[in-house]
């Protein structure tokens, strides 16, 4: 039986591995058939390149592919991550202006933590000792105010290497107006130092206010010695194998760069995983059959500790400008800044709020219910795992609810122990409030679910985002048991659960496109700029990101190129990006669309102050095309899918509910609410006046009957 | 504090008399709307005193004038708002409010701190029922006076700045063109003003928006029952932490240098009771008001309590009329602590830092394993302008600058930090030298500030400025060039503030509080303290004064003179790293 398959696997092949903490998944796509394979292997934290040859080769030879065969691999990395929370990044040195080198040490000045009196700031990256001043000086016009001292940046660059460093970043005042001296300064490190890696902060991050951009230019320069040799020794042991297609790596802002570039610039691969995970959900809802419902999505992936949220239209995830790394948690208002060390690039934007699994429940010392940030965590777990967890958890308060079926943890692999679970919200939660233990796990997860509304709404309603126009995409273990009663509160019409919500990462990589952004400088007055400099701009910057596509064998008809102006009025400093569409009518139409945004985004805008063009922003796309997932076969007419159990769970009240299973399921099958169905990895909810439909493509989309108000109703809309 | 969850067990605590979920998603919403109006300022706003260093805060206020919900805020913003807010709408009247009408106000003696803080209050209906109010504070650039960013070395609050009592300033959502307009003609940076203005009064906008909305939502009688059980709710938290501290009495008295017109230094006197669910401070026994700027008003006073007591208790407590009602300063009017019309104000804030690092001193006995050693307890204000020959018009911009933290019982002060009361974030010199015509000429550590200790005071930082195109009218008003930062418990004092005119050549040591002018050229130099050390010195873990060593923080003198280390090892230590 194995042998026909492989001669008609030869050829056409995708392979997406998303190495997690714990897990390292592998997926395969068959271009012939859409069908997806996948293996889940553990990580090998001391070298994840282990796990990922481990599982490529499990799943080549599992599912009888040849390695030649794969014609596009693509890979989701936390190397960068890890790297810089777990403190291992390279001894690295920093070449900053004379006078200015202790812009780590000083950073914002500010303390994320108001009332601790016992507040740190996170310990730079690169130590002071490890920093040099040299003399040169550029202007905020760009103009030379003291040439680049050669001797001194040479003399440093010696004590630096003397001193052990293994790379080292260059950041002088104003070079993104003027990269010139960091250019030099470059050249004379790498001559006194062959072979050490040299990072330019405008070659990393060419944008104003030197704190952020020396950071992000640092934070490359301590991956580059870590991240570089990985990716090498990686492709090296793909070559062994006989795997010759190009390594793909899923960047922060959720587009795929070459190997070749994350060599150069890891700092774009700090935020892979959660960008892949936001990629998945579009593209499973770019995939589903009604494709209405793909175009306006919110993203929820619940875990263990967390939950993410984020935006995605027509797509395209919505994008934040700057981010820290090794930060606790990614916080949503920029007066938190200063937890991490800032990266000034795009990232995929998300909010993340301490709510997931096993989120614990407690009464705080006012009195209130409260659930979360604290977590059980893996280990001891929430009470039901029996590993001595006695703080009542999310997932115990859905067991005490009937909605987890204690017998079917990990497909049963589990062994769970309810009363415990049942016991300790009584004890902790019900008694203390005056209720029966179902009424307070109720409690629990309504506020569980409040939590994760609000991370909702600051990514819409707070942005101008209506999210009844929107779907909701599930994903993590966790998703599926609350996203139902989440849509129903938001009036959000329907909730769309991928194949495996749990594996939707590893398939994010395999629909992402190749991207480069491009940013030029500009700072002059709208006013002033003429259109055929403007269009001389664009077209160079335009032709330059081609240019990087065509380098990665992207053809000319996938190409495609966004353009940005980022215009303020002059004397402010947070610009908005007015979108340059091909054959726009020149300056005067971009302020004429910046002070119409502006008085829609403020709620005022002056027709007569003076607007200014600060930077000229080109995004490259290659398109990838995407994975054609294998279709469910059809429910032969007559047959209706048939539950194989049922159990009491609780909703308003207490149902008698049928227990489905989600591999018995076929297209066009509809399962009406309340109901459970249950997967390996996760458990869906269909509450009372709600149906499950399942999708061809695998998807299934619960639509919920009363939260329509206002809203549209998907299911019945014809377009 | 961390709250421990178990502690729920404990027999003191009443329950919420509400539905817990509705309890909990209505305070969710109410910090994210005054979040959302932050952002609004934030990105809206044209000085870089507000859109980069978010020297602003906001707050939502129930109908009965109690503060319910704050933005992520500068602690010094804390009572100030809290106390201003409800006596301007008092004194205009409830009643002659209607849709769409806002107010501004900056009278520091009706409650507030210094005039440059302007408060933007609008009331928020659903229907015609009024639901409460908004109220945004921000930190302007200039309010008028007799120098530059309104910092000047002045007798009364008249030569300080334009001074607005509660005035309407925008009238169902129009703004009253003659109120901004007479205000915009008696300040120096109008643009910047009018910018920023309409960038408060967007903020109270969306905030109306959001507020009617959850109203809508949830019924506005719900609402107000929320109001009653979040305060009752914060209250009982806050009074059980408190009954956990230490209960007793203690003291300690402070100085700052001088008053700017003579040097007779300003006593503070701070007599802090914990009991009853309660910590008061009685500030009897201070120097009485001056007639110089170096008073602070009451209002100020409440927020240096405030502070130290959202830093004793749990860090979850929301800050709100519920936690404010467990503190209180008491003491006469008329103090240099207590100031009262016409008093000068606008040096205030280095009072309230050092009252701040005064209520933490007189805890330490109480306290030992908690209280850190005095960080720089300074804001450092500088303000500036003078004509911008490039693009011929008047310029005017303010700074403040970090120092040291104050070395803690188990670790070392901060470096380069904003302390206490203060935590506004400095501006990129990038950002500065393109939208002023200054030059940062230097920005570091300044190495041995930090006071000596087992764990070490955090290092001052060093800003020089210069005027390469024009003259410049540069105002100090800072203090701490004479008392040094203390350390606690053995450790060594920080290194003192100097200001310095010409630093790389005459180096002039300047006065705390002086306005000057710069030649076009010249360069001052503002070196912030360092912060005490925690601890005796001996007791430095060698390893981190190695560490010290290496880095700079500490010079081989400093190591071998205040740490006792041989001088030799010192210099092997310093050499490793040539």
């Amino acid at each position: 039986m194995d042998q026909p398959r492989h001669e008609s696997r030869s050829a056409g092949f995708r392979i997406g591995v998303d190495i997690g903490g714990t897990f390292t998944d592998v997926v395969l796509l068959d271009e012939a058939d859409g069908n997806v394979e996948v293996v889940k292997v553990p990580t090998v934290p001391s070298d994840p390149s282990e796990g990922f040859l481990h599982g490529l080769d499990v799943a080549l030879s599992r599912f009888g592919v040849a390695p030649a065969a794969v014609g596009f691999l693509v890979h989701g990395t936390t190397v960068a991550t890890n790297t810089i929370i777990q403190g291992q990044g390279a001894r690295a040195g920093l070449i900053t202006s004379a006078g200015f080198s202790d812009v780590l040490e000083i950073g914002y000045q500010t303390r994320p933590s108001l009332y601790e009196l016992a507040y740190s700031k996170p310990t730079p990256l690169v130590p002071r000792h490890m920093t040099a001043g040299v003399p040169e000086r550029i202007g905020p016009e760009g103009e030379v105010l003291v040439p680049l001292d050669e001797e001194a940046t040479a003399a440093a660059a010696r004590r630096l290497v003397a001193a052990g460093a293994e790379a080292i970043a260059i950041a002088f005042l104003h070079a993104y107006r003027d990269p010139t001296h960091e250019r030099r300064a470059a050249e004379i490190v790498r001559q006194v130092a062959p072979g050490i890696d040299v990072v330019t902060s405008s070659g990393v991050c060419p944008e104003y206010r030197e704190y952020p951009r020396t950071s992000t230019a640092v934070v490359n320069t301590v991956l580059v010695p870590r991240v570089a040799p990985y990716l090498a020794r990686l492709e090296t042991r793909l070559a062994d194998l006989g795997l010759s297609a190009p390594l793909h790596l899923m960047t922060s802002s959720g587009g795929i760069m070459t190997s070749d570039t994350a060599k150069r610039l890891p700092v774009h691969l700090v935020e892979s995983g959660p960008a892949a995970g936001v990629i998945g959900a579009a593209f499973v809802a770019e995939d589903f059959s009604d494709p209405d419902i793909g175009r306006r999505i919110l993203a929820l992936d619940i875990g263990g500790t967390t939950a993410k949220a984020a935006l995605v239209q027509d797509g395209t995830p919505a994008l934040a400008e700057e981010f820290e790394v090794g930060a606790a948690m990614v916080p949503h208002s920029t007066a938190a800044r200063g937890q991490g060390y800032p990266v000034k690039l795009p990232v995929v934007s998300l909010v993340e709020i301490g709510a997931g699994g096993g989120s614990i429940a407690a009464i705080d010392p006012g009195g209130a219910l409260a659930v979360g940030p604290q977590s059980a965590g893996a280990v001891p777990g929430p009470v039901c795992y029996g590993q001595g967890g006695n703080e009542p958890t999310i997932t115990d308060a859905n067991l005490v609810l009937g909605r987890l079926n204690p017998d079917f943890f990990l497909g049963g692999a589990l062994k769970i122990q309810a009363e415990a679970a049942h016991a300790a919200i009584d004890e902790r939660i019900a008694r203390p409030l005056g209720l029966d233990a179902e009424s307070a796990a109720r409690m629990i997860i309504e506020i569980a679910n409040a939590k994760m509304i609000a991370a909702l709404q600051l990514i819409s309603v707070r942005r101008g985002i209506d999210p009844r126009e929107y779907t909701l995409v599930v994903s993590g273990g966790a998703g599926p048991v609350h996203a139902a009663a989440i849509a129903r509160d938001m009036a959000i019409p329907a909730v769309l659960v991928p194949p495996t919500p749990g594996l939707n990462s590893a398939l994010g990589l395999l629909a992402a496109d190749i991207k480069h952004e491009t940013v030029r400088s500009v700072f002059r007055p709208l006013a002033e700029i003429e259109r055929g400099w403007l269009d001389g701009l664009l077209a160079e910057l335009t032709q330059a990101g081609r240019g990087l596509l065509a380098a990665e064998h992207v053809s000319g008809s996938c190409m495609s190129v966004i353009c940005e102006a980022e215009v303020c009025y002059r004397g402010q400093n947070y610009p908005l990006r007015i979108p340059v569409e091909p054959g726009h009518d020149g300056p005067a139409e971009i302020d004429a669309a910046f002070r119409a945004e502006h008085e829609r985004a403020y709620g005022f805008g002056s027709a007569t102050e003076d607007t200014a063009l600060l930077n000229l922003r080109v995004t490259a796309v290659g398109r990838v095309d995407r994975p054609t997932l294998r279709k469910l076969a059809p429910r032969p007419a007559g047959e209706r899918p048939e539950p194989a159990s049922r159990r009491r769970v609780v909703f308003d009240t207490a149902t008698d509910c049928p227990i489905y299973r989600r591999a018995d399921l076929l297209a066009g099958d509809r399962i009406a609410g309340p109901a459970i169905i249950e997967q390996m990895d996760t458990t869906i909810v269909v509450p009372p006046k709600a149906e499950a439909r399942v999708d061809a493509g695998g998807c299934l989309l619960i639509v919920l009957s009363d939260s329509a108000e206002g809203g549209r109703n998907h299911a019945d809309q014809s377009r | 504090m961390q709250t421990n969850p178990a502690d729920a067990a404990d027999g003191a605590i009443a329950r919420p008399d509400m539905d817990p979920v509705t309890f909990e998603v209505l305070r969710n919403a109410l910090i994210n709307i005054t979040e959302e109006m932050a952002l609004t300022i934030r990105r809206a706003a044209y000085s870089t005193n507000i859109k980069t260093r978010a020297d602003f805060s906001c707050a939502f206020f129930d109908n009965g004038l109690r503060c319910i919900a704050q933005s992520f805020a500068q602690p010094a913003h804390l009572v100030s708002m809290a106390t201003i807010a409800p006596a301007a709408i008092r004194e205009w009247g409830p009643d002659r409010m209607a849709p769409g009408d806002a107010f501004l106000v900056n009278d520091p003696h009706r409650g507030a701190s210094h005039l440059n803080d302007i408060t933007c209050i609008s009331p928020v209906y659903l229907g015609s029922r009024r639901l409460g109010y908004l109220a945004n504070m921000a930190h302007h650039v200039d309010v008028g006076g007799s120098s530059a960013a309104s910092l000047g070395v002045n007798r009364e609050l008249f030569q300080e700045g334009i001074i607005i009592p509660p005035t309407r300033v925008a009238v169902g959502g129009d703004i009253d063109r003659n109120v901004l307009g007479f205000l915009l003609e008696n300040v120096r940076a109008r643009r910047e003003t009018n910018g920023d203005l309409r960038a408060q009064l967007s903020a109270n906008f969306v905030g109306q928006r959001r507020i009617a909305e959850l109203a809508g939502k949830y019924d506005p009688d719900t609402l107000e029952a929320f109001f009653d059980e979040l305060i009752a709710y914060t209250e009982r938290w806050t009074r059980r932490d408190i009954d956990r501290l230490p209960q007793g009495t203690w003291e300690a008295e402070a100085f700052r240098d001088d008053d700017g017109f003579s040097d007779d230094p300003v006593r503070l006197k701070a007599r802090v009771s914990i009991g009853g669910g309660r910590i008061v401070v009685d500030v009897s026994g201070s120097s009485e008001q001056r007639a110089s700027p170096i008073n602070c008003t009451r209002a100020m006073a409440s927020c240096c309590l405030a502070f130290v007591a959202k830093s004793l208790v749990s860090q979850e407590i929301s800050l709100n009329s519920g936690f404010l009602s467990c503190i209180e300063v008491v003491g006469p009017d008329g103090l240099a602590c207590t100031a009262v019309r016409p008093a000068a104000v606008v040096g205030g804030w280095e009072m309230g830092q050092k009252l701040t690092e005064l209520i933490l001193l007189a805890l330490h006995p109480a306290l030992p394993e908690v209280i850190p050693a005095s960080g720089k307890a300074l804001i450092v204000n500088l303000g500036f302008g003078g004509q911008d020959p490039k693009r011929g018009e008047f310029y005017c911009y303010m700074e403040t600058v970090a120092g040291g933290g104050g070395g803690r019982p188990a670790s070392d002060g901060a470096i380069a930090v904003q302390t206490n009361l203060h935590n506004t974030e400095n501006a990129p010199i990038e950002e500065v030298e393109m939208n002023y015509p200054i030059r940062i000429a230097r920005y570091e550590l300044i190495p041995d500030s930090g006071g000596a200790g087992r764990f070490r005071g955090g290092l001052g930082v060093r800003r020089d400025f210069q005027f390469p195109d024009a003259d410049c009218i540069f105002t100090i008003l800072s203090d701490g060039r004479r008392f040094a930062p203390w350390g606690l418990a053995g450790g060594s004092e920080g290194r003192p503030a100097r200001y310095v005119l010409d630093p790389d050549g005459e180096c002039r040591d300047l006065p705390s509080k002086v306005t000057l002018t710069v030649p076009r050229g010249g360069v001052v130099s503002v070196q912030t303290p360092g912060g005490g050390g925690f601890g005796p010195a001996a007791e430095r873990d060698r390893e981190a004064l190695a560490r010290d060593l290496r880095n700079g923080y500490v010079s081989e003198a400093a190591a071998t003179d205040f740490y006792g280390l041989d001088p030799a090892q010192a210099r092997a230590i310093g050499a490793r790293e040539g």
